[in-house]
């Protein structure tokens, strides 16, 4: 680099005019020996240099972070999965509790429909011989009738002995 | 993300994170408490990490942050100049030249901590980090307008304070 291309660079990079790649080229040429005129930009190129090997002291710096890190892991996790099984248990909770109210009201809303339709014994026992005799005499009634079925029956029989005979002959 | 993920993308930023929040502390215990904070803060809150596009700038962004909420909580700052990291390449240099420099980067080092804030973090991530000018919008959470406004007063400051410096030869 001659001197007027490096006073142009340098006069775009002091505008904040310069790419990230020209002013990379402007640290590598302070790196060596500059000018008289130019020492003092020189310093502050070298500064940004040196700058960028400063770094964190101590070796361990790594094993603290990762150790820090793992004590932060099972805490986090914990506290979730507590969390979560607080969601559940809530919801169960409210699910329980509607269905018992639904259910109480439901058995408000409509009663039981066997219910006992007399309050003394005696009288129930009256009632209900008084519907058994009815359903026997329907009975009784029902058999009388159907005993004139007989007739037919023993005339089919007649009919039928008959007509053995008459095939034997 | 996952062990591996935070031990390849994440721990190699640490220097990156260190120089940007010892550069806003100026203390370099704060700095190291600061940037395990930032890895902790990261890893606890992995899940959320899937929509970040640039771990590193992500992780600058956080650092920045952090050393911000310390700096309002002490309510100072720290007067502790930066003595360290001044490793010079010296190529083809006399002893006499080294020590010149070495006496140089000090006020170059002061020079730098005395810009405004905002100043200072744009300088450092451009001029040291080598971060592009869309990554510095996204760590300092500024436009580009902005961004370059400040490194152009920044680096304006330094030229006219070097140029003092080296017309009083202080």
């Amino acid at each position: 680099m001659d001197s007027k291309q490096l006073e142009q660079l340098l006069e775009k990079y002091w505008n904040c005019e310069t790419s990230l790649e020209e002013e990379k080229q402007l640290r590598e040429y302070f790196r060596g020996s500059v000018p008289e005129n130019l020492k003092d930009t020189a310093d502050l190129f070298r500064y940004f240099e040196a700058q960028q090997s400063y770094s964190v002291e101590g070796t361990d710096f790594d094993a603290v972070v990762r150790k820090k890190i793992k004590q932060q892991q099972p805490q986090g996790k914990s506290v979730s999965m507590v969390f979560n099984f607080a969601r559940i248990a809530a919801g169960l909770l409210v699910v329980i509790t509607a269905t018992y109210f639904v259910r109480q009201e439901v058995r408000k809303a409509y009663p039981p429909e066997i219910v006992d339709t007399y309050s003394d014994p005696k009288l129930a026992l009256e009632e209900t011989k008084k519907a058994l005799m009815i359903i026997s005499k329907g009975f009784n009634k029902a058999q009388r009738e159907a005993g004139k079925i007989k007739v037919f029956n023993e005339a089919e029989e007649k009919l039928q002995k008959q007509g053995k005979k008459e095939e034997t002959i | 993300m996952n062990l591996e993920m935070f031990e390849t993308l994440v721990l190699p930023t640490k220097n990156k994170l260190f120089r940007f929040a010892f550069r806003l502390l100026g203390n370099s215990e704060e700095a190291q408490d600061v940037v395990q904070d930032v890895f902790i803060k990261l890893w606890n809150g992995r899940d959320q990490l899937g929509e970040v596009q640039n771990m590193e700038a992500w992780c600058m962004r956080i650092t920045k942050n952090l050393s911000l909420d310390r700096i309002r909580s002490r309510q100072r700052r720290s007067t502790e100049s930066i003595n360290d990291g001044f490793d010079i390449r010296h190529e083809g240099l006399t002893p006499h030249e080294r020590t010149e420099i070495h006496e140089n980067m000090q006020q170059i080092n002061q020079m730098i901590a005395a810009l405004p804030e905002k100043q200072r973090q744009v300088i450092h991530l451009r001029d040291i980090e080598g971060y592009s000018y869309n990554e510095i919008c996204e760590i300092l959470e500024l436009d580009m307008n902005q961004v370059k406004v400040n490194l152009f007063r920044a680096r304006s400051a330094v030229r006219e304070k070097l140029v003092k410096m080296n017309a009083y030869g202080l």
